[in-house]
């Protein structure tokens, strides 16, 4: 570790790898590996596994949902006996178990590990011209404290009492005891495996933050650098500051459930709404963790495809650092009627409508990027597209929970789960999407196929929108949340239709991700070979070869000008790459 | 059934793809693709407030949705057309940076008002207050009886066999009764001691439009609300409680003023008669 | 280490300047930083919200047990001054530094000592996570919390320790150390306030 630190200077780092390029261990270059590429590919294939996870988990309660004690077909016999019956259906206890593993898996080991692993390591020091991270070692240690977080998360699944069943949001004092959740153990490991995830998340948010701040190439200023940077370095601040409480919190919960403390229980002074404090202080910064890389990389793709420079950088850029400085004071509109002090509910309704202006700009320059371009229909560009739609459809439903009195009527209704899933399904995972399309080839040196990557597309946007569009209806009527079994309520059995519509909705929209899988292993081997600037893009990653080498730069390139520069009027090349200086003949306008 | 669940699948999808109800509707006046017809005083306002809120936002969503379809198709990639060189408009940021931020400012006053002046008002001297306490997995309803008054109740005396915490040294507390169904008077205020025994419930009516939460520890007395229309609803706990969550609910009865009165005075006086602390303190008869 | 970056007459240099390794650090402690302030706050709200429930229970109110901590107390915030000046003294080349750094790691390891003989004899007593109403489920964390904090800290130090010892700390490869130190007085500071909230208001 000291002689980590020592060589941190990623040149050194460099230099030495490229000496030592083929003594590498199998070890030290597939398990153990220090480049921040290998370690973003790490976290992809991790993060895709844990995908079909938490989708098969989404798959059980939407079966349950719709066919309510009704033996599950096939897998029904072979779960475990807290999950189903002895006929194998879905139980009540076991349901809730089904929605709060689903979203924290989807959560802290997909979204996040997805946007903030494998797009920021890959793309952080290729885009500022860097050889590495800061830290190659921490780099490391944060891939396998998160890969262990995860299974730390799901053991429980092998223990008697099964997977933590109080929600995500594992609100106390029915999290606090054993006695009342049924299952100590596996909240025990949900509390352990948030904290080592938190680990991982921190040490990554050190390590990007170091980096982008101090190791951008000469001449990449702060106002040069790509707004997918922009968008990482202030989640990267996000994650420091906010992740850090939730592991307070995870711990005190830990003792609760173990060492008979009694921070957050009834008896004995504690206080359950402390926990509902603490945990949404890290909740709400924690959704903008999962949107803005979205955003970032959204704005990245968006102007290759316009051949036109981004719409109002600078704009952007303040755009995002007022939702991460905002983000930390919304927390409270999860407590609108928690029974928290009115007042309070006033305010943070008032901090929560402020804190949805600046996504108002960043949607507006995106359309205003679009305006007057050049638009070309790739499979990335039309998932960077539908991102936008969706995440205004998802932000549009916030403002209605964001005014207290409409929240008293949809809070925790399945107009919440709609919101929910508009802007991290719609939204992050639509972005994360784009981006493996438009990153594949220089993560793999081969192009993914087009025609299988738009028939993905067009499936996941139809079976997204049937599936969550449908819900907003069902919250409105009145269908509560974490419910195992809606027709035990009168004013919901009418709704059971829809209830269907949507479960078979949402089997098309998992069905629709196989095309991806395979489109995405198949091109691995067999796809065409990738230039090294496939999309004729500017940023310094298309500069180099596809998949770049150990140590990136052969030699530190050097910055002219935005990332942004598409259709400059004086040049027969319609983009300048930031490292080539502009021709005299170029009219080029600095933003 | 005799139909298997991916047979009913199919009907039910063929059923919502024509907007059709499906058939055996309930009781409750409810429409398969819009909210349950409000049925109390503040619910209304609410219901004002969400649609200004639906109109606003609709008008949102089509104008950005229109201008971006319409510059997609107009804008796509032909020949020999090159994309205009831009980098912003800086008055285009301030117009669409003041907009919004006036719209919801607006927006925050608006509901604030709704809020604090109709929501949170001060309730009526003449509501008629009952105390509810949440308990896995069912609730517990008292009325405060003939006298009108529920007496002094603290959380700390909260147990199984003083569910809503009375001091039973109250005489006020004498002629408490508890009900298994919640018998609401038509047009008459309504006010909740809302309490929780061992985790986190919710008092939860849809057509009332009324959420609150059930915190075990501190007793929640705002929620009050004047049921509007003669009928019968479901209160529903809607705060992931554990296992028995997904039924824990109470039937809700919105009778008469005369009927009310009638069912009160016998459940009173029943409750003075044979004075068992079981029926007026814990357990529904 | 030279890179052609230099010569360039550009703002930022690419190759990562000596303070990167601190820059991180501090980033890091930041968010320790967090993690305590989001302890410190949940017993704010726990005390204030307990009112005449908020018990110091007799074994923490005798002076024996105050003036032990308050011992211990100054031997740690010592130990931040003995690590100052054996920094600098190494970094110098003059003599004592590895003396002090040595003293360092004993005056740390002496505050751990102290606290685990605290708990077993606050256990004895009858003082523990779950008594005394919420104090101690307040007391036994946020001490716990910072008793890791310094067992870490004293690893740190004594691997810093031992690279001096075989020269490994120079006035150009000191990464370890500076990170080790600025940990340690960031626990340390740490402590001050546990200190005053725990044993003192
Ligand atoms: C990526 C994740 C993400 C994002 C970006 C957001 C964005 C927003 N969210 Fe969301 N939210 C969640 C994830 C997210 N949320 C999750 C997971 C929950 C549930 C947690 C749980 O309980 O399990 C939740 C719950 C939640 C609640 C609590 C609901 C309840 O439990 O009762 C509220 C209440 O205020 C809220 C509000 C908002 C608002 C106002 C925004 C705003 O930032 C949106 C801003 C965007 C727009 C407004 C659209 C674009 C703007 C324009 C087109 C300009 C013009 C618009 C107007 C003039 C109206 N969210
Ligand atoms: C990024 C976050 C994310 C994502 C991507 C999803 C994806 C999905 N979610 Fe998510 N969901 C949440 C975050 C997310 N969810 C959160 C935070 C909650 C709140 C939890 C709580 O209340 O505590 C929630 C709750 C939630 C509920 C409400 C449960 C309840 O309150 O009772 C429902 C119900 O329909 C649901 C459904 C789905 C579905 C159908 C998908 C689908 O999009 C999934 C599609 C993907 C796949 C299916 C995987 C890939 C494909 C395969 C595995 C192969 C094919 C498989 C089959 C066809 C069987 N989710
Ligand atoms: Cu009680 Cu849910
Ligand atoms: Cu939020």
């Amino acid at each position: 570790m000291a002689q980590t630190l020592a060589h941190a200077a990623p040149e050194v780092h460099a230099e030495t790898a490229h000496h030592h390029h083929q003594e590498l261990s199998f070890f030290r270059k597939y398990i153990w590996s220090e480049d921040h590429k290998t370690i973003g590919l790490q976290y992809l294939f991790t993060s895709m596994f844990f995908l079909l996870v938490g989708g098969l988990l989404a798959m059980g309660i939407r079966y349950q949902l719709a066919f309510p004690g009704t033996p599950v077909p096939i897998l029904g016999k072979l779960l475990p006996k807290w999950l189903v019956t002895d006929a194998g259906a879905i139980q009540p206890g076991g349901y809730n178990a089904l929605f709060t593993m689903h979203a924290t898996v989807m959560v802290f080991l997909v979204v996040m590990p997805f946007l903030i692993g494998v797009f920021g390591n890959f793309l952080i020091p290729l885009k500022i011209g860097a050889a590495d991270m800061a830290f190659p070692f921490f780099n490391a240690l944060s891939f396998w404290l998160f890969f262990v977080s995860g299974f730390i998360i799901l053991s429980s699944f092998f223990s008697p009492t099964g997977f933590p069943a109080s929600g995500w949001t594992s609100y106390a004092p029915l999290s606090a005891h054993g006695a009342y959740n049924g299952t100590q153990y596996g909240q025990s490991a949900w509390c352990v495996g948030l904290f080592v995830n938190g680990l991982a998340s921190i040490a990554g948010a050190m390590n990007y933050i170091t980096t982008i701040i101090n190791m951008r190439a000469p001449g990449m200023k702060m106002f040069r650098l790509p707004l997918a940077v922009w968008g990482l370095l202030v989640t990267a601040f996000l994650l420091l500051l906010a992740v850090p409480v939730l592991s307070a919190a995870a711990a005190m919960l830990f003792c609760d459930l173990n060492f008979g403390t009694t921070f957050f229980s009834s008896t004995n002074f504690g206080q359950p709404l402390l926990w509902q404090h603490l945990f949404w202080f890290f909740g709400h910064p924690e959704v903008y963790i999962m949107v803005l890389p979205a955003m970032g990389l959204v704005s990245e793709i968006l102007p290759v495809f316009c051949r036109k420079p981004i719409f109002g950088y600078k704009a952007m850029v303040f755009a995002m650092v007022a939702i991460g400085v905002l983000g930390f004071i919304v927390w409270g509109h999860h407590m609108f009627v928690s029974g928290m002090n009115l007042m309070l509910s006033a305010t943070f309704s008032f901090s929560t409508m402020v804190i949805a202006v600046p996504s108002a700009i960043k949607t507006f320059n995106w359309l205003g990027t679009v305006w007057r371009g050049s638009v070309r229909f790739t499979t990335p560009m039309c998932f960077a597209l539908a991102f936008v739609s969706m995440f205004v459809i998802g932000g549009l439903s916030g403002i209605f929970m964001a005014s207290t009195p409409v929240d008293i009527f949809i809070h925790h209704t399945y107009f919440v789960v709609a919101h929910i899933h508009y802007v991290l399904f719609g939204g992050s995972i639509f972005a994360i999407f784009a981006a493996l399309y438009f990153w594949y080839p220089k993560m793999f040196g081969r192009m993914m196929n087009e025609f299988w990557g738009k028939v993905h597309f067009c499936l996941a946007f139809i079976f997204f929108n049937l599936t969550f569009f449908p819900m907003h209806n069902l919250g409105l009527n009145g269908m509560m949340r974490r419910i195992a079994d809606p027709t035990q309520y009168d004013h919901l059995r009418s709704q059971q239709p829809v209830n269907v519509f949507i479960t078979l909705s949402a089997f098309g929209l998992g069905l629709s991700t196989i095309p991806f899988l395979v489109n995405f292993f198949y091109s691995m081997f067999r796809g065409p070979k990738a230039p090294r600037n496939p999309w004729e893009a500017t940023t310094l990653e298309w500069t180099l070869p596809s998949p770049p080498g150990h140590g990136n730069f052969e030699t530190t390139p050097t910055v002219y000008h935005g990332p942004y520069e598409y259709s400059v009027p004086g040049m027969d090349q319609d983009f300048l790459p930031q490292n080539q200086p502009a021709p005299e003949t170029a009219r080029i306008s600095s933003h | 059934m005799k139909y298997s669940p991916v047979h009913r699948g199919f009907l039910s999808f063929a059923l919502v793809l024509l907007g059709v109800s499906s058939a055996g509707a309930a009781p409750r006046t409810t429409h398969l693709w819009w909210m349950p017809d409000v049925a109390s005083r503040s619910g209304q306002t609410i219901d004002g407030l969400f649609y200004f809120i639906f109109y606003l936002t609709a008008v949102v969503f089509v104008l950005t949705q229109v201008v971006y379809v319409y510059f997609l198709i107009k804008y796509r990639a032909r020949k020999g057309v090159s994309a205009t060189y831009s980098h912003g408009n800086n008055r285009l940021e301030v117009i669409w940076t003041v907009i919004p931020t006036a719209i919801f400012l607006g927006l925050w006053g608006y509901s604030n008002h709704v809020w604090w002046d109709v929501i949170h008002s001060e309730p009526p001297a003449d509501a008629l207050e009952i105390a509810i306490t949440g308990y896995q997995f069912a609730f517990g309803i008292q009325y405060p009886g003939a006298d009108g008054r529920l007496g002094r109740t603290d959380v700390k005396l909260i147990a199984n066999d003083n569910l809503f915490g009375n001091d039973k040294s109250d005489p006020a507390a004498k002629d408490n009764f508890t009900s298994a169904v919640l018998e609401l008077p038509v047009d008459r205020p309504v006010r909740i001691r809302l309490n929780a025994k061992d985790v986190i419930h919710a008092f939860y009516v849809p057509e009332f439009r009324i959420y609150q939460d059930a915190v075990p520890g501190r007793t929640i007395d705002w929620v009050w609300f004047v049921p509007t229309k003669i009928g019968s609803y479901q209160l529903a706990c809607n705060q992931l409680c554990g296992s028995g969550h997904y039924n824990m609910k109470a039937q809700i009865q919105v009778v008469s003023q005369e009927e009310f009165d009638k069912w009160n005075k016998e459940k009173s006086t029943a409750a003075l008669v044979s004075h068992d602390p079981d029926r007026a303190y814990a357990l529904n008869p | 280490m030279s890179s052609p970056a230099i010569a360039l007459p550009f703002g930022n240099v690419s190759f990562p300047r000596p303070n990167i390794v601190r820059f991180g650090m501090l980033t890091f402690l930041a968010s320790e930083a967090m993690l305590f302030a989001g302890l410190i706050c949940g017993y704010i709200v726990l005390r204030s919200g307990a009112g005449t429930g908020w018990q110091m229970p007799e074994a923490l109110k005798n002076p024996g047990t105050i003036t032990q901590t308050l011992v211990a107390t100054a031997l740690l915030l010592g130990s931040s001054f003995t690590l100052h000046f054996g920094e600098v003294r190494l970094l110098r080349g003059e003599r004592h530094g590895r003396a002090l750094l040595l003293l360092t790691v004993v005056l740390g390891s002496l505050f751990l000592a102290n606290q685990a003989n605290e708990w077993t004899h606050l256990h004895q007593e009858g003082f523990w996570f779950n008594s005394a109403g919420i104090m101690g489920s307040c007391f036994f964390v946020l001490t716990g919390f910072h008793g890791l904090h310094v067992a870490i800290g004293v690893i740190l130090l004594t691997v810093s320790l031992i690279q001096a010892v075989f020269g490994l700390v120079t006035p150009e490869h000191h990464a370890f150390m500076d990170c080790s130190s600025l940990y340690w007085h960031f626990v340390d500071i740490v402590w001050v306030f546990l200190f005053t909230i725990l044993y003192i208001l």
